[in-house]
Order: C-alpha cells, then sequence, then structure tokens
C-alpha cells in the first residue's frame, strides 16, 4: 500500500477538462475515493466528476492537497465542529477568501465529493459571515431580497422574541 | 446516547421537509401534521438546486432562479447545506436573526431554533408558551420541538408551565430531573399522543403514577430510555406494561424504587433484550433470581448497577446456566456495582470475573464477606479494570492488593476505605500504577508517610520515576492518622494535578493556618465532625501546596542565616566541616529543619536528602507507629518495608552519598544547631530526637530516591544530577519554591485540563460517598 499516494489518477470535471492528480489528494473526496475503489484500476479510466466545473475542482483540489496528510476524522467530530465556530484554521481562513459564487460552489463541491472537512471550513466561514449581524446587514452581505411584509415580519419576531439577546 | 445521535437527522429532515414544502407558510399551521412531516422523505437531494417549490418542469421557474442566483450567490446552496451552515450558529439570537431575512431562510432556520427552546428563565418560557399555543401562527412550532429540558426550573416547574406544552407532541427527550411539583396532570397529557419518545427522564417526581407511565407505554413505543429514579408511586404493572410494549428499550434507572420487585424485572429481562444499562440501585426487595434473568437474557448489557439490592445471594451468579459448548460470558459487561450487596461472598465474584472477563468498573464496596480469594479472582481482569472499589471490604490484606496492582497495571481508581489490614506496602504498589488518578483510602489507619512518598513518586524504575508528571488528581486520606504535614507536602510538591486532597480526621491537620485553605463543611454535618472535616479542593489545594512552601522557604532562609553564624562562630565542633558546605545549605534548603519541642525535647525534623544519598549512613530508623508523629526525615524515604525491593540506581547520587557520609558524624550537631534556628517553623511536629537517628540504616534505604531532587525548590541541584528530569525541573525554580512552584504548575495546568478530558469515570461523585463512608 505504501506506493499508492505517488500513485496518479485523473478527474474531468463538468466542463470536461482532464486535471491529473496524485491519488492520496484525489481521495481526500470519499466520492472519488470509493470509485477508485469500485473501479478496480485507477489511474487508467477518468473519473468523471459530474457537478464541478473546472475552475471550482481546482480550488478543490488545492485545499486537498494542502490537507492531504490530515489524519483521518474521528467520531466526534460533528460534535465538536458545531461548538467552535470561529475555529478556523488560517491556512483555511485564506483559502475561503474568495467571492461568494466561489465559497458556495467550493460548498457545493465539497459535499457532493464528500470531503467533509472542507464542507465543515466552508460552513463555518458562511456561520461567521452571519453572526452577530442584524437581518438587514445578513441581506446585504448576501444580497438577499427581503420577501416578508412588514407584518409577517413582525408577527415571526415577536412569535420568536424568546430568542433575542436580553 | 441513541438520542444525540438521532438529532442532526431529525433537524435536518424537520427543517428541509419545511422548506420542501408549499412555499406559503402559513399553510402549515392548518396542514395535517403527519403530511407536512412526510414531506421529508422526498426532501431534495443535496446535489439539487433549490428549484422553487412549484415544478421542476418549468423551465421558466428554473431560469427564475438561475436569475436568483446569479444575484445572489447564496441561493444556490440547497436546504440540507443552509441549515448545515445555520447549525454552526451556537446562539438563540444569531437563528432568530436568520429566520427574519427572507422565507427561505425562515423556514431553514426555525427547526434549529425550535429543536430545544431555551426554557431556563420565567420570560423565556412565558413567550414560548405564547408562540406554540397561539392560534394563528407563522409555524408549527410545537411540532418542532424535540427536546425539552426544564430541569434547571426544578421545585419552579409546576404543572401549569408544563400544561402550555402539551401540544408539543413531537418531543423526543423530555427530561424533567427533579421538578418533583409535576404531577400526572400535566405529564400525562404532554406524552399523551407523541409517538416519537426516546427519552424520558422523570427523576424524583415522586407524585407521579402509572397513569402517566401506562400512557407511556400505550403511546411512545419508540422509548429507549426511561429514568423513574425516586418515583415510588410507580408499580410493578406499570413497568411490566412499558417493558412489554417498548420493545426498544436500551437504558432503564429505577434508582431507589424500592416497590419495584422481581416481578417487573423479570418481565424486562423476557422482553427487553436490547439493553445496555439497567440501574437498579436501592431495590430491597430484589432477589437473585431477577439478576440471574438479566444477565442471561441480556447479552448486551453493559452497565448493570445493584447497589444496595441486600437481598441478593451467591445465588444470582451462582445459578447462571452453563454455556452450552463454551462457558457462558457476558463479554459486554462493563461495569457491575454490587455496593452493600453483603450477601455476596468470594465464590460469587470468582464467577462473576469468569463470566464477564471484559469489566471495567468493578464496585464492591461494602461486601464485607469477600476476602483475598475475590481479590485474587479480581486480578484475572488485568488491563481491563479501571475501576475498582474496595471500600469497607476489611478483610483484604496486603497480599491480594499487592497482586492487584500487579495484575491490573490500567487501574485509574480505586478505592480501598477502611481496609484496615492494608499497610504502606499495599500503597506503596499501587503508588507505581501508571494511571492511577484517584486513590481512596480513608480509615486505612496503617499508612504513613512511606505511602505518600511513593505515591509522590509514582512508577519508578531504576530510580527514576517513569511517564514524566504524575496524574495523580484525588487522594482521599482521611483518618489516616500517622499522616504528617511533611509527608502531605511531599505529595503536594510532586502532584501538579491534584485537585482533592481530604485530609479529615489527620491530628497534624487540624490547625487553624492549614484549616483556611480547606472548603467548608458540608451543611448536613454535625459539630464534630466539623471540627474534624479537612477536605482541601482545587484552589484549595494549590493555596495549601503554596502556603507549605513557603514556610519551608521560611525554614530555610532562617536556616542558612543561622549556618552563616555558626560558620562565622569559627572552629567549633564540627563546624569546619558544615561550614563548608553550601552543600549542607542544601539539604538545609531542601527542609532538612528541626523545632524544639514544647517541652524543650529535641523535635528534628530531618530532609531524607541526608540519608537517602548516604547508603552506608547516617542512619535513620524508619518511622514507627510507636514513634508517634514521624518525622519527616523517616518519610521521605523508602524504609525497608517486607517484601519491598527498592532498587534505585545509586550512580546518580555517588557524589552526594561520599558526601553525606562524610558528613555523618556531624550529623548530631546539625540537628542541633537547627534546632536553635528553626523555631519558627511550626509545620512540624517530628520527635524523632537525636538518639533515633543513630540507629541502624535500613537495608533499603541504599539508593534511595533522594528527596532532593523532588523538590523543586532552591537551590538547583548539584550539576550531576540535573539530568535527572526533576532535579532539572529543580533547577529551573531557582528564584524560589514559591516561584518554583508555580511555574510547574503553570506547565503542567493545561496538561491537567487535557487530562480531565479523559473522561471513563462513570462516577461522578462517587469520591464524596467515599468520604462520608469512611465518616
Amino acid at each position: 500500500m505504501a506506493g499508492e499516494g505517488e500513485q496518479m489518477v485523473k478527474l474531468v470535471s463538468s466542463d470536461q477538462v482532464e486535471i491529473p492528480v496524485e491519488r492520496k489528494v484525489a481521495e481526500r473526496s470519499m466520492l472519488i475515493k470509493n470509485m477508485i475503489e469500485d473501479l478496480g484500476a485507477p489511474g487508467e479510466e477518468p473519473i468523471p466528476i459530474m457537478n464541478v466545473s473546472e475552475p471550482v475542482l481546482r480550488k478543490v483540489l488545492e485545499w486537498c492537497t494542502h490537507h492531504k496528510n490530515d489524519p483521518a476524522p474521528t467520531q466526534d467530530d460533528d460534535a465538536d465542529s458545531r461548538k467552535k465556530t470561529t475555529d478556523i484554521e488560517d491556512w483555511d481562513q485564506k483559502f475561503m477568501q474568495v467571492d461568494q459564487e466561489m465559497l458556495f460552489e467550493i460548498i457545493l463541491a465539497a459535499n457532493y465529493m464528500d470531503i467533509k472537512a472542507l464542507l465543515d471550513v466552508g460552513c463555518k466561514t458562511v456561520a461567521n459571515m452571519i453572526k452577530g449581524k442584524s437581518p438587514e446587514e445578513i441581506r446585504k452581505t448576501f444580497n438577499i431580497q427581503n420577501d416578508f411584509t412588514p407584518e409577517e415580519e413582525d408577527q415571526i419576531r415577536r412569535e420568536n422574541e424568546w430568542a433575542e439577546d436580553r | 446516547m441513541a438520542m444525540s445521535r438521532s438529532r442532526p437527522r431529525h433537524r435536518m429532515s424537520s427543517a428541509s421537509n419545511s422548506s420542501s414544502s408549499s412555499s406559503s407558510p402559513e399553510r402549515e399551521v392548518d396542514d395535517d401534521n403527519d403530511s407536512f412531516m412526510q414531506q421529508a422523505n422526498d426532501s431534495q437531494s443535496s446535489l439539487g438546486m433549490d428549484t422553487s417549490d412549484d415544478s421542476s418542469e418549468d423551465a421558466a421557474a428554473r431560469r427564475a432562479h438561475e436569475q436568483r442566483c446569479r444575484v445572489s450567490p447564496v441561493h444556490r446552496l440547497p436546504a440540507e447545506l443552509l441549515i448545515a451552515i445555520f447549525a454552526r450558529l451556537n446562539s438563540p439570537a444569531d437563528l432568530q436573526r436568520c429566520l427574519l431575512v427572507c422565507k427561505e431562510w425562515a423556514r431553514n432556520s426555525v427547526g434549529l431554533l425550535w429543536h430545544r427552546p431555551a426554557m431556563s428563565n420565567w420570560e423565556n418560557i412565558h413567550t414560548v408558551v405564547r408562540s406554540i399555543r397561539k392560534a394563528d401562527k407563522f409555524f408549527a412550532y410545537q411540532d418542532l420541538v424535540k427536546r425539552l429540558n426544564m430541569s434547571t426550573l426544578t421545585t419552579d416547574a409546576s404543572d401549569g408551565t408544563l400544561m402550555g406544552m402539551s401540544e408539543c407532541k413531537r418531543i423526543e427527550r423530555l427530561t424533567l430531573t427533579n421538578c418533583s411539583k409535576l404531577t400526572d396532570l400535566s405529564v400525562q397529557p404532554l406524552v399523551d399522543g407523541n409517538r416519537s419518545l426516546l427519552a424520558l427522564d422523570v427523576t424524583s417526581l415522586e407524585q407521579l403514577t402509572d397513569r402517566t407511565l401506562s400512557t407511556v407505554a400505550e403511546n411512545c413505543l419508540r422509548l429507549q430510555g426511561l429514568n423513574v429514579t425516586g418515583c415510588r408511586k410507580i408499580s410493578d404493572a406499570a413497568i411490566a406494561n412499558i417493558a412489554r410494549n417498548c420493545r426498544h428499550l436500551k437504558r432503564l434507572k429505577f434508582n431507589n424504587c424500592a416497590q419495584l420487585t422481581d416481578t417487573s424485572i423479570m418481565i424486562i429481562a423476557a422482553h427487553s433484550t436490547h439493553l445496555l444499562e439497567i440501574d437498579l440501585y436501592g431495590l430491597h426487595r430484589l432477589e437473585s433470581p431477577a439478576v440471574t434473568a438479566l444477565l442471561t437474557s441480556c447479552p448486551h448489557l453493559r452497565e448493570m448497577r445493584l447497589a444496595h439490592c441486600t437481598r441478593i445471594t451467591d445465588s444470582a451468579f451462582l445459578d447462571l446456566p452453563p454455556g452450552l459448548d463454551t462457558p457462558l460470558t457476558f463479554d459486554a459487561l462493563r461495569i457491575l456495582d454490587l455496593t452493600d450487596c453483603n450477601e455476596l461472598g468470594d465464590k460469587s465474584i470468582e464467577k462473576i470475573i469468569q463470566c464477564a472477563p471484559r469489566l471495567r468498573n468493578l464496585i464492591l464496596a461494602k461486601c464485607r464477606h469477600i476476602t483475598d480469594r475475590a481479590v485474587f479472582a479480581i486480578t484475572r481482569l488485568g488491563k481491563n479494570l479501571h475501576y475498582i472499589h474496595l471500600g469497607h471490604c476489611n478483610r483484604i490484606t496486603d497480599a491480594s492488593v499487592e497482586a492487584l496492582a500487579k495484575s491490573c497495571t490500567r487501574i485509574r481508581y480505586i478505592d480501598l476505605a477502611c481496609c484496615n489490614n492494608l499497610s504502606d506496602v499495599s500503597v506503596i504498589k499501587l503508588a507505581g500504577l501508571p494511571k492511577l488518578k484517584r486513590i481512596g483510602l480513608v480509615k486505612c489507619a496503617g499508612i504513613t508517610d512511606h505511602s505518600l512518598n511513593a505515591l509522590a513518586m509514582g512508577e519508578v524504575r531504576n530510580g527514576r520515576r517513569l511517564g514524566g508528571v504524575s496524574v495523580l488528581e484525588r487522594v482521599h486520606l482521611s483518618y489516616c492518622t500517622l499522616l504528617t504535614v511533611e509527608g502531605v507536602h511531599t505529595l503536594l510538591s510532586h502532584c501538579p494535578k491534584l485537585t482533592h486532597l481530604s485530609l479529615t480526621g489527620v491530628q497534624e491537620f487540624l490547625r487553624d493556618e492549614l484549616l483556611s485553605f480547606c472548603r467548608r463543611a458540608p451543611q448536613e454535618f454535625n459539630d464534630h465532625q466539623r471540627d474534624v472535616f479537612c477536605v482541601f479542593s482545587g484552589n484549595g489545594v494549590r493555596d495549601l501546596r503554596q502556603y507549605l512552601d513557603a514556610q519551608r522557604t521560611q525554614a530555610a532562609i532562617v536556616a542558612a542565616a543561622t549556618a552563616a553564624a555558626a560558620a562565622a562562630q569559627g572552629p567549633g565542633e564540627g563546624s569546619v566541616t558544615m561550614g563548608e558546605g553550601s552543600d549542607l545549605g542544601d539539604g538545609d534548603d531542601r527542609d532538612a529543619h528541626s523545632v524544639s519541642g514544647e517541652d524543650g525535647t529535641m523535635m528534628v525534623n530531618v530532609h531524607p536528602n541526608l540519608f537517602h544519598a548516604a547508603g552506608t549512613a547516617p542512619a535513620v530508623s524508619a518511622p514507627t507507629a510507636a514513634g508517634g508523629g514521624n518525622g519527616a526525615g523517616g518519610a521521605m524515604h523508602y524504609p525497608a518495608l517486607p517484601g519491598q525491593t527498592y532498587t534505585w540506581q545509586p550512580q546518580p547520587h555517588h557524589q552526594h552519598q561520599h558526601h553525606w557520609t562524610h558528613q555523618q558524624p556531624q550529623y548530631p550537631h546539625y540537628a542541633q544547631y537547627h534546632a536553635t534556628g528553626n523555631n519558627a517553623n511550626t509545620s512540624t511536629t517530628t520527635t524523632a530526637g537525636p538518639a533515633n537517628l543513630s540507629s541502624s540504616a535500613p537495608a533499603s534505604t541504599t539508593g534511595g530516591p533522594s528527596g532532593a531532587f523532588l523538590w523543586n525548590g532552591p537551590p538547583a541541584p548539584p550539576p550531576h544530577l540535573s539530568h535527572h528530569p526533576l532535579a532539572a525541573a529543580a533547577a529551573a525554580g531557582t528564584a524560589g519554591p514559591a516561584a518554583g512552584g508555580g511555574g510547574a504548575q503553570h506547565v503542567t495546568g493545561m496538561m491537567g485540563a487535557a487530562m480531565l478530558d479523559d473522561v471513563d469515570e462513570a462516577f461522578g461523585e462517587e469520591e464524596e460517598e467515599s468520604e462520608m463512608l469512611g465518616d
């Protein structure tokens, strides 16, 4: 098994661009890892990544390369990650400094490719963009249109006022 | 817990289905709840776009969505991912603000917000209830509540409070612990119609009756966990009913439901084959066959607590059926609590060990009949054993405890309270357990400072402590009346993680200046108990350590000054050699000091340094009980206890050894002149007079561990010793003992915190109990 890390595989993005990548890097994605295991002859057949375009795939692989030696996630990762939302390591923070289009594409790709740690970083990044902001500030941040009538907004506010900071 | 595992999934489905349901949230209120939930099944795959709620064939809608996404890319996220993001928001306030952003966000955050509404203060409860009971509300909040925990309200929670929540029929986890004013009036309607309940905790709802429990049995068929601790009105019939209907029971707690009998427990055994934990604490009427049945028919049983089930006899275990081919074993069983099952004898224990070879926690406190034979059987658990309680098993002796320490090397917790046959031999063996965090020795009256020194040193091989810093956290020494301040100080100095130290009834500690660091006696204690109460915890331990360190420094300064004065006096008898010695000062600083007794007799408190270093000489007799308040000198070295062989390598001490050998003749003077200078030091009541010092040294003191290496006070140890890890630590602390100690604490403090994560003790305040047992 020792040599497998050096092995290369070919990924094909949704826009049909072939990207060769180290197998170990690609296998950060459970989707790809399973596909490689299913295919049996890794490296020969290109692996299609249907829902991810070339620029996003390259970006995701950049993350995978940096994290290729990370230890396998443990069982209680879920519980942990919920607690510390602001806890994103420096490299990841910089990695996530992209426009929102790319940010959400990365999250979608991480979800599709089943890369839990990247999905986690993505979700944390967005959560941090939400924290402490008023509804109006959140709308501005994400360019969301308020589709509530003033009456509805007021009603929801009242019905959920127990959750407000006091 | 199954609950927590299912939680994220439920969160997802509850919210994602709301997102895939009608675009007009108001309609949901009128929707039938079930259809509302069923839509969860066709929630979109995470890959799909969150195509708007109408039809995906509708190209126009798709185009509209694409347009929307171009304007605000966040709309690309499907409901699941939006929820995953919202789940990172810890504060309800953040979630509430998300709720107000837009309808899509509202649908996807409301489930998270209401998953577990805050019920911690009246204002919150009032508004929560008001929203739930509101006629024309925006969301069906009552169906979003999955967890309801009123336990922080305790007796403030009334039926009126809880009735406001009775529309919440999808609660999965209902926790009403200690809300003892609640009755059937509010609990029964709440569980009526609830098909989702997984866990119910009604601890100490003493007024609760079979009415509520029958409703649970009829409705909550998915129930897995039931805690009816202290619910005295619940009958066998109700429990049997639940066992028959709820076929997924995994965790049951019936503590102090003394009214329950074999009748219901046998039915549980027959029906609840998935059982993982059962706690039958205080079921006085329980008899052996119920225990046999539980063990036989619940192969997954991991934890069984039978504390104070006093009618259980050996037959509970001896009647276990033999296996067909191989002997019957309960490989899953990890925790067995037989506290006060005082009919049990050695045969039971032998059988248990044979059947449950992977036991991790075994509590046999007050199983007074058991002897060494049982403990020898327990040694067969080997490394599996982490926790053993043998308090009040006062027939056991050093022989079996030694064997236990030898075989079960992963013991983290051991309690031997009131095992008054035990001596230092046992503790010295146990001290070598590398993972030992807690040791209970309450009323082990035979133990002396030797035990404390051994605990301070931890696991020692070839004269070196193994495994770095001591992991010892809690030490119970109440009523170990032979212990001295000096011995305890040694323990404190080397166990930076110590957070609990009990010394109730230890005469040497019943002094105001020491008691000032002690924590307050529990309210229920009587006057006598208060008088002898002496427990240090948390900062108290730290403060005591600092105080004793400071005392030592002060003594050292005085001693050094005296030494200087003595040297200046010119060549008095023997003072030449002493004067030469900063080495002497060395010994001094490390606590070789003496005080005058009140009656003017010489009281000598000799630092072991003086002796250990010298294999051949200054002989000090090991402290004996007769010595009364034995000196730290004795305390600091390891005496030749029968059967003990300490083989510290003498090499590192060679130089020292010569030095002190050579000093030996001076010793009486040394002691004497300190007697003049050290009166200020009252931290010892040592009475070993000079005469004692001349008796022959126990052979095993040869190359004994030098206490000096252990002190982290000044001055730095001689360079040739500094390779010793502890000596190095001491060297780093040359600024003074207080500073050195503080530094060490700082460094290890973080490690201490990390250790706390290693919680594999299933027993919270068991300590306190052992404390009480001792009293």
